[in-house]
């Protein structure tokens, strides 16, 4: 993208702005860093100030611009509305232009290119989390028709951490009597961490591809445990059939008693993810799905729904700055103790991952649980 | 820009993190809230005490502006750097450092944000009353620089009545102490003078604030009007009666359109105008209170009252006013917000004045206001990227000040006088006036270094 493409893509946007500031206190990365640059005022203002010619690209610049976690928290507190997440990853898209994209953008982008993947790994071992079922064949879970379609996504494939997730998922579709298939070796980065990335032009080949794939097998439905895959999905795939996150499916297969739930004796506080809560408005069926488990108490974080704070894991931020992303999630992670929980539910391999990771480096005692792991430890009546 | 030898000095003072140079920054700290704009030599973020003396005493003797900012928000050009220099951003220096509960005090650094204290005190059930609508961004140093009001200032009074004491340094770095944690203290009222002197004085450090117990119970109600000047009517009949509200709001129709489009806080949109009527204190007796303001507006034609259930809606018709200022960018993209005040029985007379002002100049204005203080704020609004418009606006709200003036009012309730509104200050003091300040503000910063530029003439 150059200067004239931005300008029309977010002058009106960044000029809507009147500078309250009424963002500053809802964007996780001021509250870290507490200067202008990392504030969604301040980075309105930058994209105004390049568009307008007061000041040039520079690596300064690069940095508040990829210091935003694109969570979206500035938008929901802005009552004009302006849309700052959009107006950042079009900057992004100017700087990759310039060539001023930070080293890690670059280099995801080149390896999602070549490997199809965020992991540099081969794409064929896309469906390696199966090994951890010992029961089930190499190929487990792989149709060539099939009614619903299990989009599992990059991160929950290929790290270790989150592999939990698609487990659980596959089993309790399983046991619930589920039609579905995963495309295992033929499924492709979902593009959206290229949006972030500064490269949104290389995200067609990838739509494409998935979504003939999902034609192939003559799906009525794809499933994604990924909140940012189903954000992406949902809202630049075209898809002509239906989305659903793994929350949504589960509070179907609930409603249509097709998951006999056992007693699980436990207080647990729900994190909304920002790609599923704020970006696509899937804020009560987790919570319904917590409250058909008997015995579960949820109590909410004091952020919630449309104000929760980000885990500090979006916008590519926890690879461009790990450092500034774990500071974020340790504010998360005191939010989470504040409510005395015995556990954190989410939604999201990123928001676990981000999480665990820094309270392992921190050596704080947190649990962190999927709703998918969760769900599953109610259908065997595991006590957790 | 060629590096200046003092930026390596301060480096050395607040570490090389805590210094920002680029053009970027520079521009970042070139705004507020206002339409002003200029642009910073450096900007620094510093840690204590210790080093914004070491920081000014260092800009003291090397000649550099200095502009103390909180969040930025302040709504007439008070941190905008007219002159260059240096902007010490005072975001790091957010600790609550003590609440005394038996003496009625919380000591706090000026970077802490007012809701925050707020929220703080709630869970030991007392309050620091000011509530400017910012409040949930707008730091506690920049409400003493601006002395800020709010809604409920009405009753318990603006910035200046809640600030016990303050650690200040002086232009040349000193640092001292005015008031304490008393409610009074001997020689001059140093303290008060310091409150709206919008950084031109010294850059505050640590405060000590009043603290009130929270009211036992609050009723907040919405009264719904057909026509603006029945609403203003009831505004200043409610008073003459000697009722005082915690808070009497006013909000117009094009802003609640504004509002309903951001929140949806259930503001009639075919109204011409509402008020928000809040009673606080002691259960006993508030029912009564509220008949007596009812048929008050009974009496003004009112067309409905709500009265809200419960908190849930309390904080919903409190959000819709909150987010005025920032939701009428919906209409337009930029306004000015004016910022007169009048004795309160004049308010309908003006505020026709200020909707024909509007007409005159064929701008948009959309009023939202503390019409119980007589406080207005009337909305221009327009489009900055439009040649001329801003003229247009300027020459506009000036002449609205005017008619504040005119009135037997003035010309700042609460947003200051910052680079904005330096020239209307000659309506309201005369040249023997200004005068004295000028000889004030050269006792405090005899080399003009704080905030050059800046509310004197
Ligand atoms: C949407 C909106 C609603 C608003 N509503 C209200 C309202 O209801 N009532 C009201 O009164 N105002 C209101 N304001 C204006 C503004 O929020 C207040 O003036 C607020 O007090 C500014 O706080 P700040 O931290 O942003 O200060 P800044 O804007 O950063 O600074 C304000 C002034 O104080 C000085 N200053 C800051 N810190 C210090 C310090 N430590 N020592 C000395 N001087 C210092 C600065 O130099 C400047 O002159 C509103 C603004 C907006 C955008």
């Amino acid at each position: 993208m150059n200067i004239v493409q931005l300008r029309k893509l977010s002058y009106d946007e960044v000029c809507r702005c009147n500078r309250c500031g009424f963002c500053l206190p809802s964007c996780p990365v001021y509250a870290v860093e507490q200067r202008e640059s990392a504030s969604p005022r301040g980075r309105n203002a930058i994209t105004r100030a390049v568009i307008e010619g007061r000041v040039g690209w520079s690596r300064d610049i690069e940095r508040s611009i990829f210091s935003c976690l694109g969570c979206g928290a500035c938008t929901a507190a802005c009552f004009p509305s302006v849309g700052t997440r959009d107006v950042v990853m079009g900057d992004r898209a100017c700087l990759a232009g310039e060539g001023l994209q930070p080293e890690t953008a670059d280099r995801l982008a080149r390896s999602i290119g070549k490997s199809h993947n965020i992991s540099e790994e081969d794409n064929e071992e896309r469906g390696d989390w199966r090994e951890i079922l010992r029961d089930v064949p190499d190929d487990a879970f792989e149709k060539d028709a099939a009614e619903v379609v299990y989009f599992v996504g990059c991160v929950a494939s290929f790290f270790p951490m989150a592999q939990k997730i698609p487990v659980s998922m596959s089993r309790i579709m399983e046991r619930a009597g589920v039609d579905f298939t995963i495309l295992a070796g033929e499924e492709r980065c979902c593009g959206y961490p290229l949006i972030g990335a500064g490269v949104p032009e290389h995200v067609e080949a990838h739509r494409a591809h998935n979504l003939r794939k999902v034609q192939e097998v003559g799906a009525k439905a794809v499933v994604f445990t990924c909140p940012s895959c189903y954000h992406s999905w949902k809202a630049s795939y075209d898809a002509e059939v239906e989305l659903l996150s793994a929350p949504e499916f589960l509070e179907r297969l609930i409603q249509e008693k097709r998951l006999p739930l056992k007693e699980l004796r436990a207080t647990v506080t729900y994190h909304d993810p920002c790609d599923l809560g704020r970006q696509s408005g899937v804020f009560e069926p987790p919570r319904n799905v917590l409250q058909a488990i008997p015995g579960l108490r949820l109590k909410e974080l004091p952020n919630n729904r449309q104000m929760s704070v980000c885990c500090g894991g979006g916008g590519n931020v926890e690879m461009v700055n790990p450092e500034l992303s774990g500071r974020v999630a340790q504010m998360k992670i005191e939010e989470i103790r504040s409510t005395g929980a015995d556990m954190v539910v989410s939604s999201c391999q990123q928001c676990l991952r981000t999480m665990l990771t820094r309270a392992r480096r921190e050596k704080v005692p947190l649990v962190a649980k999927d709703l998918t792991e969760l769900v599953m430890e109610a259908l065997e009546g595991e006590t957790s | 820009m060629d590096r200046k030898p003092w930026i390596e000095q301060i480096e050395e003072i607040v570490g090389p993190d805590h210094i920002l140079t680029s053009d970027m920054d520079r521009i970042l700290y070139g705004y507020d809230a206002s339409l002003a704009k200029g642009k910073a030599d450096a900007v620094v973020l510093p840690g204590d005490t210790d080093e914004v003396s070491r920081v000014m005493a260092l800009a003291h003797r090397e000649r550099i502006p200095v502009i103390a900012r909180g969040s930025g928000t302040n709504l007439s050009g008070g941190t905008v750097p007219a002159r260059g220099g240096v902007v010490i951003h005072l975001s790091r220096m957010n600790r609550i450092l003590e609440i005394d509960l038996p003496n009625r005090t919380a000591t706090v650094e000026p970077g802490v944000i007012t809701l925050d204290l707020q929220n703080r005190l709630l869970r030991d059930g007392f309050v620091y009353a000011p509530d400017p609508a910012s409040q949930k961004v707008s730091t506690l140093g920049g409400n003493l620089g601006e002395n800020s009001g709010g809604p409920h200032c009405l009753k318990y009074g603006v910035t200046t009545n809640h600030v016990l004491g303050a650690e200040v340094v002086l232009s040349d770095g000193t640092v001292m102490w005015t008031g304490g944690k008393t409610h009074d203290s001997a020689g001059y009222d140093l303290t008060g003078l310091l409150v709206g002197s919008e950084g031109t004085l010294g850059v505050v450090t640590c405060m000590i604030l009043r603290i009130l117990r929270a009211p036992e119970a609050v009723k907040t109600m919405l009264a719904v009007y057909d026509s603006i000047e029945d609403a203003g009517n009831t505004v200043s009949a409610v008073i003459a009666e000697g009722i005082v509200p915690a808070t009497l709001e006013m909000m117009d129709r094009v802003v609640m359109q504004a509002v309903e489009a951001s929140v949806q806080a259930g503001y009639p949109l075919d109204a011409a105008a509402v008020l928000i009527i809040e009673l606080d204190g002691m259960v006993d007796g508030m029912e009564r209170q509220a008949q007596k303001i009812q048929a008050i507006c009974r009496r003004h034609h009112v067309r409905e009252i709500r009265t809200a259930r419960d908190d849930a809606e309390r904080a919903k018709l409190w959000a819709g006013r909150k987010g005025a200022f920032g939701a009428i960018t919906r209409l337009k993209p930029s306004y000015m917000v004016g910022d007169g005040t009048v004795p309160r029985t004049r308010l309908p007379g003006v505020l026709k004045r200020v909707l024909e002002t509007g007409e005159k100049y064929g701008l948009l204005i959309g009023n939202v206001f503390h019409a119980g203080d007589g406080n207005l704020h009337p909305l221009i609004l327009f489009d900055e990227r439009v040649e001329g418009e801003l003229e247009r606006v300027k020459a506009a709200s000036s002449e609205i000040l005017k008619i504040c003036a005119e009135a037997g009012g003035t010309i700042s309730g609460e947003h200051g006088i910052g680079l904005e509104k330096l020239e209307e200050m000659h309506f309201v003091f005369s040249e023997g006036d200004l005068a004295v300040m000028r000889q004030v503000k050269k006792a405090f910063d005899p080399k003009g270094l704080l905030n050059p530029g800046k509310v004197v003439p």
